[in-house]
């Protein structure tokens, strides 16, 4: 498989610098363009599979360039990552077409953990998986239910789509933002950390269930799921 | 509320102008009538006097028997009663006349023939009539009384139909001018009519709402003008106040950005750095949650922006999200939830205020007390309700629990910034429910009285 194509449009340049350098961290070649017009010519003419976009550009609003891209064929997957960070910003951006939103200032996992996730899924939109399976872990997406081995692991809707967010971001770090947003679909910092609980209470079902730790705690921001033996700091 | 009141003055306005119209017509038609009446008597008494100045010519060349001779050929050649005469002898025995008898009540009264005084009086004539008449009564030289009189059956008769045709004159008047009152408070009211639907619109968050031209050059256009003008100055405002709010955000968010990933280049201990960026995250939280209320505040009445929202659903989720944390801290959590209630809103920010709520539950309760998530249908409203049987609250800080920065304890133990709450009065307003503090009982409750949507 070739490397990932990423675009960041974005007009400060120690972000870009950041974000370039963390994409090719991922495996992924980078061009960076700094204003609205240059980065939606550039993502008009090249192929890219994800697009980094600030909104407030010289030029205009990021987000107006997506139909735009759009409109010139372009269907790479765009990452919105702007100081318009309210809620109701992100809901703006996710409506006109944005894949994802991150507001900032962003925590730099964050940033990683959600290009992570699009790039896995970019993966996934090839394979049409119906199972899941982490060694003798099976998740079984359209009868919606969790095995291991000939073990059925009750688990509740919730449970079900956490779980199956885990799994498709499998070795990956996962943030509690990205969980209220893809599981809850809440675009908002609660500030407890709500998310914590039903991790654990997960975690423990799995590990009674198994005898294996599948959930990890990522050192400061977030989670990974790996049936593998992280050395998790819990 | 408003309608009653402009058709109230409309009516008000209509009354008046009507009243004022029709009480002048009146008075108008009643001097007219009062006029006719007298000429017409006028004329009755000059008939009278010439009758009486061609007897008294009469009398003047041959005395009574030339009298007798002419009322004897006008009886002869009248048909009718409008005038009658009678000419009496010494023994008051009828000489000539068209009226068999004196009638009672007749006292003659002077000696010429001059219309003054006159009498009236009522008379049963031969043809078996009954009519009033006026006329002078006269002794004349020699003991003979003379009557001549009119009958005022013809004067009744023109005047009675003078009345109807006022009558039926004044109907008019009174229909017209209840019409053109109609139309001119049509005219006056529909004017402010415009301004107030303007009012209303803009009430109603429109604020870029005007009235359509034209605008006449009168009170009214310069009226116009003026909200125009205000409703200009207002939007302008506002612009720049949500311009600033953004820049605010750019310009404060990249700094702080920045300060975050240099944070992670920091070769320092691992506990200074978790502790300033948690107090980064912290202080972008401050910030965005003063944003948000701002915004929520300037959105309020944009009701084209907010869309058909299942508020049982969203209670569930966020009570979902929340029940776990509350049994993690031993609370007994609870929720009756109605199906199916809807309303117009913003699922996120609808979403936010829960979260505020529960959280706040949470954070002022401890092990052992409850927290209860209820929402029920209540009429035109739906009742949502977050109560919790913590140590509620003072009624001096209740007071202000909605400001922001107001926290219902000094406790620095909890964490928050007194935002919570001011959010969420500022959602509930934003989509137009009533947000109250119950105080009857133990702990700590909040209602927000939700205007329902039935949803197809």
């Amino acid at each position: 498989m070739t490397k990932p194509a990423i675009l960041i449009i974005e007009d400060d340049l120690l972000t870009a610098e950041a974000t370039s350098h963390m994409a090719r961290d991922l495996g992924c070649s980078v061009s960076i363009e700094t204003t609205f017009e240059d980065g939606l010519a550039r993502a008009s003419v090249d192929h890219f599979d994800l697009i980094i976009l600030d909104r407030m550009l010289p030029g205009g609003d990021g987000v107006d360039a997506i139909p735009k891209m759009r409109a010139a064929g372009s269907n790479a997957l765009v990452l919105v990552v702007s100081a318009l960070g309210r809620s109701a910003n992100k809901i703006e951006g996710l409506e006109r077409g944005a894949d994802d939103y991150l507001a900032k200032p962003f925590d730099p996992e964050e940033l990683r953990a959600r290009i992570a996730a699009l790039l896995r899924r970019i993966r996934m939109q090839s394979s049409d998986n119906d199972i899941l399976v982490f060694g003798d872990l099976e998740i079984r997406l359209k009868a919606r239910t969790a095995h291991f081995g000939q073990t059925h692991i009750k688990l509740t809707p919730k449970e079900f789509e956490l779980i199956t967010f885990f799994a498709r971001n499998a070795e990956q770090p996962v943030t509690r933002t990205q969980l209220l947003s893809e599981v809850w679909n809440l675009h908002f910092d609660p500030g407890t950390n709500v998310v914590d609980v039903h991790i654990s209470r997960l975690r423990r079902k799995l590990e009674a269930e198994t005898g294996v730790t599948f959930i990890h705690t990522n050192r400061g921001e977030g989670y990974i799921f790996s049936h593998l033996d992280l050395k998790s700091t819990l | 509320m408003r309608h009653q009141l402009a058709s109230s003055a409309s009516l008000r306005l209509t009354v008046t102008i009507a009243g004022a119209m029709a009480l002048l017509s009146i008075f108008g038609l009643w001097f007219q009538y009062v006029q006719v009446t007298r000429a017409f008597d006028a004329q009755q008494v000059q008939t009278l006097q010439a009758d009486l100045e061609g007897y008294s010519a009469l009398y003047e060349q041959r005395r009574i028997p030339a009298l007798r001779q002419a009322m004897e050929f006008r009886a002869q050649t009248q048909t009718g009663y409008e005038r009658i005469y009678l000419l009496l002898d010494k023994q008051h025995a009828p000489l000539a006349g068209n009226i068999p008898t004196w009638p009672a009540n007749v006292q003659t009264s002077a000696t010429g023939f001059q219309a003054d005084p006159l009498q009236r009086f009522s008379y049963d004539l031969p043809d078996g009539t009954h009519q009033t008449f006026i006329g002078v009564a006269r002794d004349l030289p020699g003991g003979f009384p003379i009557l001549v009189a009119q009958s005022l059956s013809p004067r009744a008769q023109l005047l009675g139909e003078m009345r109807s045709a006022i009558m039926l004159a004044a109907l008019g008047m009174v229909v017209l001018s209840a019409l053109a009152g109609w139309l001119v408070s049509r005219l006056v009211i529909g004017r402010i009519d415009r301004v107030n639907t303007l009012a209303d619109r803009v009430a109603a968050g429109e604020l870029a709402a005007r009235i359509p031209e034209p605008r006449s050059d009168d009170e009214f256009g310069r009226l116009e003008d003026h909200v125009h003008h205000m409703l200009d100055r207002i939007e302008a405002l506002q612009a720049a106040t949500a311009r600033l709010s953004d820049n605010v955000a750019h310009e404060l968010r990249t700094p702080l950005n920045r300060m975050r990933q240099r944070l992670d280049d920091l070769t320092g201990p691992a506990e200074v750095v978790d502790a300033l960026k948690a107090e980064l995250r912290d202080t972008v939280r401050v910030f965005e949650a003063l944003l948000d209320i701002a915004a929520a505040e300037a959105a309020t009445g944009d009701m084209p922006s907010l869309t058909p929202v299942n508020l049982s659903a969203l209670c569930q989720n966020l009570f979902d999200l929340y029940e776990p944390i509350g049994e993690e801290r031993g609370l007994k959590v609870q929720a009756r939830i109605a199906p199916d209630l809807w309303i117009v809103g913003d699922a996120n920010l609808v979403s936010r205020l829960l979260a505020n709520l529960l959280d706040n539950a949470m954070k002022y309760t401890c092990c052992g007390d409850t927290v209860e998530l209820g929402l029920h249908p209540n009429g035109a409203r739906h009742r949502l309700s977050v109560s919790d049987t913590g140590p509620g609250m003072p009624d001096a800080p209740r007071a202000h629990v909605f400001e922001p920065f107001q926290r219902g304890t000094q406790d620095g133990e909890i964490p928050g910034h007194g935002l919570g709450l001011a959010l969420v009065r500022a959602i509930a307003t934003r989509h137009g429910a009533k947000l109250e503090i119950v105080s009857d009982q133990k702990g700590f409750a909040v209602l927000c009285l939700w205007p329902k949507v039935t949803q197809a």
